[in-house]
């Protein structure tokens, strides 16, 4: 897909530019995207994340040269983001790592500069982001913990249970005029509630059912992801960014729950980590820095001795056990022998 | 220098126990302190419930597996400082004989200073029972002088990362603060006295680095993770820890006059306090004072995942460091392992958060406070 810049800027300047292209790779837990970014053009490209992020990464990358009629050697350099950041190589093209907090923060302030507070929604997690206006930095920001509820896989696993796809749940949920509670904070949990509540709208009515049931997830989904924002405070204007963003039932009891409304969005936000990603590579690629493993492991000479004198104390303390055990059984042998 | 065969050994599992005492009985002493892998968690958690802190798990687990290092205990004592560790103690009685011995938390009190003697008498009581001899006063005042001695030392080791560019990372700090609960000091204070002299011969120049520090929970041994993240791979250090398998301990010494016992219950209610202790103002001060002394640019606020004292009281940390303008990354942990990228993921933000705010030293207010993940 390709968009011209200022489809989104208008006439604004756009301050985020190098000589040459650049690429931001945001790879998912689902679905990694890329971005190229020229001077006036933006484009985007979407595929499944496969078992291997280098691969992923390669074919990502694949696409955007073909889609842009651009060389390999025309990149200038490449920032990636999201769950396979790290492993990846390339040894013809500066490349670097930067999270997707910051992806996700950069991605939405470059096109929406008056976003100050972003709500990003993926598939494994779930961020609320606090963005300095002026440059597009991380302010503050707070995340899901480990467990799926309030995130992608979440709402996946529901519509699997209703026995509905993903983005017709969604939709459904819209039509929903009372949404079901659903108390559960945790997916296991809520899942059994779905399919008691399942159980029990059949007889009635299935479709609005499924609808209040639908409902009754996003809210449960969003109340945990308004939490988060709860610790960093909701400053409007608010974007909403990740796969998660085009689903209209969970933008729709966010902004209930929020009591405010998101900004609207023409460009689609699921591109936003890998456009940040690409943002942060003109600026990278302008400064010339490219992967830097800054790391400080080299160990005091100083220091190695006492590893050896606490294990030498330490088998002592086991040793004198040892000890004690052959003293057993030297005894009981003894015993055994003069009976 | 190995200890003659009938000699008892003694585990403890808490920073509160006055090791002067244990050393002045002549046991064999060390801190039950590893970090248990989710096998040794799981076996932990047949006793417990699974809201329990990996830590306390661990120490019962080690028991339940049989690993050498804790069979090797004739005797655990245990204070009780909070409740998991106390039912933990407990249920290891069907293991090793244990003594639970109380710790009072109203450091305020004049009287808790008093229980506590009588407590750490009990100690020592109990103690003339396991070896079968008196433990005299003098020798557990010789103890203190000792124990001050690597304390000064361990602290004076820290100070050195108070330079812009430390001699030494927080991963190799942690070994000379370990010693100390396994290495006699009669061993240790010539070790710890090279280590300190060759650190400060190690010339200051270079960058200055990101500077940290970790706040919370206990860092058991083998819980290394954050370090190995942080100075590992993202080039930070760690300079200081306000935690009790940190510098923590050892910010303080104890009294080498009058009364011994009483010097040690003084003493330790007085070092530098942990959570279960009251008030907590003193600990949240005392953090606070603490990142601005070693001039840390971030903080992380570790919690053990279900702690029932670090967990619930975060709240004042994160908004004390707030308050003093120090950013501070809310981080909960557990010994599985598996949530290694996130924390990662979190922790790097973090970073570019700091660096960030570090780049745009015209210091608006708009910057970075608080991140919690
Ligand atoms: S981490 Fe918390 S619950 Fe666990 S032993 Fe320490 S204070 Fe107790």
């Amino acid at each position: 897909m390709k968009y011209r810049l200022d489809e989104f800027i208008g006439g604004r300047p756009w301050k985020f530019t190098y000589d040459r292209p650049v690429i931001g790779l945001d790879l998912g837990s689902r679905a990694s995207k890329g971005v190229l970014l020229t001077g006036k053009d933006i484009f985007v490209t979407l595929i499944a994340t496969g078992l291997y992020m280098q691969e992923t990464a390669d074919e990502l990358i694949e696409k955007l040269l073909v889609l842009a009629n651009v060389q390999r050697s025309e990149i200038g350099f490449i920032t990636s983001t999201g769950y396979g950041r790290i492993a990846l190589s390339f040894n013809d093209i500066p490349f670097d790592v930067v999270t997707e907090i910051s992806c996700h923060a950069m991605g939405a302030h470059a096109l929406y500069p008056e976003a100050r507070t972003i709500i990003d929604i993926g598939g494994q997690d779930s961020k609320a982001i606090k963005v300095d206006r002026t440059n597009g930095m991380v302010v503050e920001f707070a995340m899901n913990d480990k467990c799926a509820a309030g995130t992608g896989q979440f709402l996946e696993k529901a519509a699997v249970l209703l026995g509905i796809t993903l983005d017709q749940m969604g939709t459904y949920a819209l039509t929903s005029k009372s949404p079901a509670i659903i108390s559960s904070q945790c997916v296991v949990f809520a899942e059994s509630e779905v399919i008691s509540l399942r159980a029990k709208g059949a007889r009635v009515n299935d479709s609005e059912a499924v609808a209040n049931i639908a409902a009754g997830i996003h809210y449960s989904a969003a109340r945990r992801v308004s939490n988060l924002l709860g610790r960093i405070g909701t400053e409007p204007e608010l974007i909403f960014t990740g796969g998660v963003s085009n689903n209209p039932g969970m933008r729709h009891a966010l902004e209930e729950l929020i009591g405010n409304s998101f900004i609207p969005t023409t460009f689609d936000m699921i591109y936003a980590g890998a456009l940040g990603a690409a943002v942060y590579a003109t600026q990278h690629a302008a400064r010339g820095t490219a992967v830097s493993s800054a790391s400080f492991d080299k160990q005091h000479t100083a220091t190695t001795h006492i590893n050896e004198l606490i294990e030498q104390e330490q088998r002592a303390f086991i040793d004198k056990t040892d000890g004690r055990k052959k003293g057993r059984l030297f005894l009981r042998l003894y015993t055994a022998g003069s009976a | 220098m190995t200890k003659p065969m009938d000699e008892k050994r003694v585990g403890y599992f808490c920073a509160y126990t006055p090791l002067e005492v244990l050393n002045a009985a002549g046991v064999g002493h060390a801190r039950l302190l590893k970090a248990g892998d989710s096998e040794t968690v799981a076996a932990g958690e047949l006793f417990t419930q699974s809201v329990f802190c990996d830590f306390s798990k661990s120490c019962i687990g080690g028991f339940a597996q049989g690993d050498p290092f804790y069979s090797a205990v004739d005797k655990l004592y245990n204070f009780h400082t909070c409740a998991s560790m106390k039912r933990v103690t407990e249920l290891i009685e069907g293991f090793v004989p244990v003594k639970l011995l109380n710790l009072p938390k109203l450091r305020d009190l004049e009287s808790s200073r008093l229980f506590f003697r009588d407590e750490i008498f009990e100690l020592k009581r109990d103690l003339f029972e396991l070896i079968g001899h008196e433990i005299s006063d003098s020798y557990i005042r010789e103890q203190i002088v000792r124990y001050n001695i690597l304390r000064k030392l361990i602290k004076n080791i820290s100070e050195l990362r108070k330079r812009d560019n430390p001699p030494i990372s927080g991963k190799d700090f942690v070994e000379p603060a370990r010693a100390f609960y396994y290495v006699p000091p009669e061993k240790l204070i010539d070790t710890h006295d090279k280590i300190y002299r060759a650190l400060s011969a190690v010339s200051g120049a270079g960058s200055r680095p990101l500077r940290l520090m970790i706040s919370g929970s206990i860092a058991a041994d083998g819980d290394r993770r954050l370090l190995d993240i942080l100075e590992g791979e993202m080039g930070a250090r760690v300079v200081v820890e306000d935690h009790c398998a940190g510098l923590k301990p050892f910010y303080n010494t104890v009294k080498e006059t009058g009364d011994p016992l009483l010097a040690l219950a003084d003493g330790y209610l007085d070092q530098a306090p942990c959570t279960r202790m009251k008030t907590l103002q003193d600990n949240v001060n005392f953090a606070g004072q603490l990142a601005q002394e070693y001039q840390v640019d971030g903080v992380l606020h570790v919690y053990l995942k279900f702690c029932s004292c670090y967990g619930i009281t975060k709240k004042p940390f994160l908004n004390h460091f707030q308050s003093i303008d120090i950013p501070v990354l809310d981080l909960s942990s557990d010994y599985s392992g598996n949530d290694y990228g996130q924390i990662k993921t979190r922790i790097k933000a973090f970073i570019e958060v700091i660096n960030a705010r570090r780049s745009k030293k015209n210091g608006s207010n708009t910057i970075c406070r608080r991140c919690t993940g």
